[in-house]
């Protein structure tokens, strides 16, 4: 199973850690997706998760938690490789909708 | 420095946890792109089925197989039938607002009334909508309700940060007033001016909605859908109301502080910019 279990932190916490060791070999940070894009984004569905692709990795929800594809999984790799990740955008999709209207007056 | 909700992972962790859960949080994230730019412009002026609202949303990213799409839109569309009495009255709050903006000034008893019965029917919406939701648990597979209340957590997440944890009149990136300052090209003095307005006129407002009944609502959507059998009645909390009030409470209160510190092409520009969210209409585009 190629996943990396990750400690999560808070910000506030995480930054009191960079601050202290900076340069420290082994650190590595880890942004999940926020609400808004877990919000607008289309996910895959893959080994009973919704997996979201963000910050070019794959992440998943796990429990109450998230988890992190350390290495992408090859049905993933291969689905990002045919169909780019799917956002919705409700502006856009307002003023498309828009446009339509008036277009058929 | 980095903001969100970060893990710090030491490579050489002995015994790594799995990632306790808290909800990434979409106030500090640096990267916020134009999707989430848009959905936070849609959550500042439509609250008109406050959870059920989330929920039909949802259904837009859930990621449904095409086999199931036909089924899901149908479904998307009855929820937001069972929501049209509540958006035509924010329709017509809307419209009040753009007439009092393009006028200079806004008739607060005519937005006052059309927040009451826009509460009132956004408060209808959750009866009106169990066996929709029932039959929707039906159709998904347990990873896709998982999906979808976790998407639900996220709506209101990010309704929650820009209609009642923003500050009023706080001028950072991607905010209300930054929009505003985009969209009629306020002059700095003009900002400084609103900025202050909107923070006496907004002053307080935070105190008369408790987060807590839809967050209770939100989770108890979210656990229950996620779980197997589920029964629409059983989610007894009811917010739908509550957040129509406060959103829509919100953005009135911020557009008739702003009116009178525009100019009358930025009026003009404004009420058609509220015109045009008066004139929403959602259609199913399950994805």
């Amino acid at each position: 199973m190629n996943r990396r279990l990750v400690t999560t932190l808070a910000g506030a916490v995480v930054a009191s850690c960079l601050a202290s060791t900076p340069a420290r070999a082994g650190i590595e940070i880890q942004i999940f997706p926020p609400a808004w894009y877990i919000a607008t984004a289309r996910p895959v569905y893959y080994e009973g998760h919704a997996a979201y692709w963000y910050g070019s990795r794959w992440h998943y929800r796990d429990g109450r938690g998230w988890r992190t594809y350390n290495e992408e999984p090859r049905y993933l790799r291969e689905y990002r490789a045919h169909r780019e990740p799917e956002r919705h955008y409700y502006e856009r999709e307002h003023d498309r909708r828009h446009w339509e209207h008036d277009r058929d007056r | 420095m980095v903001a969100g909700f970060f893990t710090v992972a030491a490579a050489y962790a002995q015994a790594p946890s799995p990632t306790p859960g808290a909800a990434p949080n979409p106030s500090a994230s640096p990267a916020e792109d134009q999707a989430g730019s848009e959905l936070k412009e849609h959550h500042r002026h439509h609250h008109h089925g406050g959870v059920t609202k989330f929920i039909a949303m949802s259904l837009d990213t859930l990621g449904v197989d095409d086999a199931k799409r036909p089924q899901i839109e149908k479904l998307q569309s009855d929820l937001h039938a069972q929501m049209a009495a509540a958006r035509e009255t924010e329709k017509s709050l809307l419209l009040t607002l753009a007439d009092g903006i393009a006028a200079g000034t806004v008739d607060t008893a005519k937005v006052d009334a059309a927040i009451a019965k826009l509460t009132a029917a956004a408060d209808a919406v959750q009866g009106a909508s169990l066996d929709t939701l029932n039959k929707l648990h039906a159709i998904l597979s347990p990873s896709e309700r998982a999906a979808l209340a976790d998407k639900v957590e996220a709506h209101w997440e990010v309704w929650r940060q820009v209609n009642h944890d923003a500050e009023p009149g706080g001028r950072e990136h991607g905010g209300r007033l930054a929009r505003l300052t985009e969209e009629v090209s306020l002059t700095p003095d003009q900002v400084t001016k609103i900025s202050a307005a909107l923070q006496t006129a907004l002053a307080g407002g935070s105190a008369k909605f408790d987060p807590q009944k839809a967050e209770a609502h939100v989770k108890a959507f979210a656990t229950a859908f996620a779980g197997d059998p589920y029964d629409a009645k059983v989610v007894s909390s009811n917010a739908n109301g509550n957040l129509a009030s406060r959103g829509a409470t919100r953005m009135a209160v911020f557009y008739e502080t702003v009116t009178p510190l525009l100019t009358p092409d930025q009026r003009t520009k404004l009420a058609a910019e509220l015109r045009e969210h008066g004139n929403y209409k959602p259609a199913p585009s399950a994805k």
